[in-house]
């Protein structure tokens, strides 16, 4: 609170003409102001001053003033300009970014292509490989050892190949197998043979190799039956590996 | 309004009419309009430094591709009034301190620039009117370089608060200051007696 005999301050004066007071500062001000002719009349001359100023300011400046469209337009094409270059770093990158997308895309459609699918791959369409067998005695399987390798002729692998959709495949991608191995009385025939991924997946070439030594072995030692062992590896090997493995992963050798 | 040649002579400075015919920015339209709102402000205010024209056209074009860059990156757009202010003073500041060096230290001032006289005067009027203005500016010329700084860009509009943040003052400060000066105007023609 303000005492009528203390004057205000030069600065009180100017912050009160600014409307830069706080609300009860204000108050005060405006009340000792309404009181005291003093102030008031200090108050009138520092309006009068602000008034000076700003004449003098404009008066001495305002002359001065070039043009302002010359260099609006100037300012106009330097904007224009430095959007157009900054807009190329971002360009470059949206091609860069496009580009590795591109070589992704074609990666990933190489990979597709060559490498073969995950678990669905492990078992061959039942489709186009149900299954075909000889007409073999368990006499005529046990009489030859069951690590015998019946290469598939490269024709029909060809076929094989063509049928699943495979174009241009890696030797080392794939075995051309047989569903039902001819150790246990499976046939040279196009319904019996698929291509089996080596590497891709768990359940791979490697493992069914594995399962069909042990159902030969398990025919030949009369713990199985060949329609059986036949019709099991056709049904689903993966299952057949689980159950005469009884394991639910491929053994390590 | 300049004349159209004077709008393709500023053109040509740039190189020619740009040969992006894109739309401008949302961000060029700002600055644009920016430098539309503030342009003969922050002209003043240079011309006061004692720049001339043409060296405060330049830092003004400085400015507001500073500011441009500024949209761009996405930095603050809180106060872009005060930034632009503040911008205009240090490079104004440099942009003289190099010219002082060109010119060995001979600067345009203030006080040298001519005030016009109102023409509906006569000459009694003009001349007290040109002795008034005279003390008025011997008071300024008076005044420390920030109170001047500090009373031209009230003079523009800016509040205390930007005021201190261009000048990198406290609001006290700023406030002490204005009332330091502006007393000193008001006491101009007391102690002449008027």
């Amino acid at each position: 609170m303000l005492h009528p005999d203390d004057h205000l301050s030069d600065q009180d004066l100017v912050l009160a003409a600014d409307g830069e007071l706080t609300p009860r500062r204000d108050a005060e001000v405006r009340a000792h102001l309404s009181a005291c002719w003093q102030c008031r009349a200090r108050m009138r001359r520092m309006e009068g001053a602000i008034a000076d100023f700003v004449q003098l300011h404009s008066a001495t400046l305002d002359p001065q003033l070039p043009p302002a469209a010359g260099p609006r337009a100037l300012l106009k094409a330097r904007l224009s300009e430095n959007a157009r270059q900054s807009d190329a770093p971002r360009r470059l990158v949206l091609a860069q970014v496009a580009f590795a997308l591109t070589l992704a895309g074609v990666a990933i459609a190489l990979v597709l292509h060559f490498v073969p699918r995950s678990a669905t791959a492990s078992v061959p369409r039942p489709q186009l490989t149900p299954g075909a067998v000889r007409p073999v005695l368990k006499a005529d399987v046990c009489a030859v050892s069951g690590n015998q390798v019946l290469v598939v002729p490269v024709a029909l692998q060809q076929r094989v190949f063509e049928e699943y959709g495979i174009r241009n495949p890696r030797s080392d991608a794939y075995e051309v197998d047989y569903l039902i191995t001819p150790e246990l009385g499976g046939a040279s025939d196009i319904r019996n043979l698929w291509p089996q991924p080596y590497s891709s997946t768990v359940w791979n070439a490697r493992v069914k190799d594995a399962l069909e030594q042990r159902l030969h072995q398990m025919v030949c030692d009369g713990q199985l039956d060949l329609a059986t062992a036949q019709h099991d590896i056709a049904t689903n090997w993966i299952a057949a590996y689980k159950k005469y493995f009884n394991s639910n992963r491929p053994r390590q050798n | 309004m300049p004349e159209p040649d004077s709008v393709a002579r500023w053109e040509l400075a740039a190189g020619g009419k740009s040969k992006r015919a894109l739309a401008p920015t949302a961000n060029e339209q700002e600055v644009i309009q920016l430098f539309d709102e503030l342009r003969s402000r922050l002209m003043r205010y240079l011309l006061a430094f004692g720049l001339p024209a043409q060296d405060g056209e330049e830092v003004i074009q400085e400015v507001f591709l500073a500011l441009f860059q500024h949209l761009q990156r996405g930095r603050s757009r809180q106060n872009l009034r005060g930034w632009i202010f503040r911008v205009a003073h240090n490079l104004g500041l440099k942009r003289r301190l190099a010219r002082a060096r060109e010119t060995s230290g001979v600067l345009a001032s203030r006080d040298a620039l001519a005030i016009q006289s109102d023409p509906a005067e006569n000459p009694e009027q003009r001349l007290l009117s040109n002795q008034r203005y005279q003390r008025l500016q011997s008071v300024l010329r008076a005044l420390p370089e920030q109170d001047q700084w500090c009373l031209t860009l009230r003079a523009e509009g800016l509040r205390y608060r930007d005021i201190a943040e261009v000048l990198d003052m406290s609001l006290a400060s700023v406030s002490a200051s204005l009332g330091r000066s502006l007393a000193r105007f008001s006491r101009v023609d007391v102690n002449h007696g008027c």
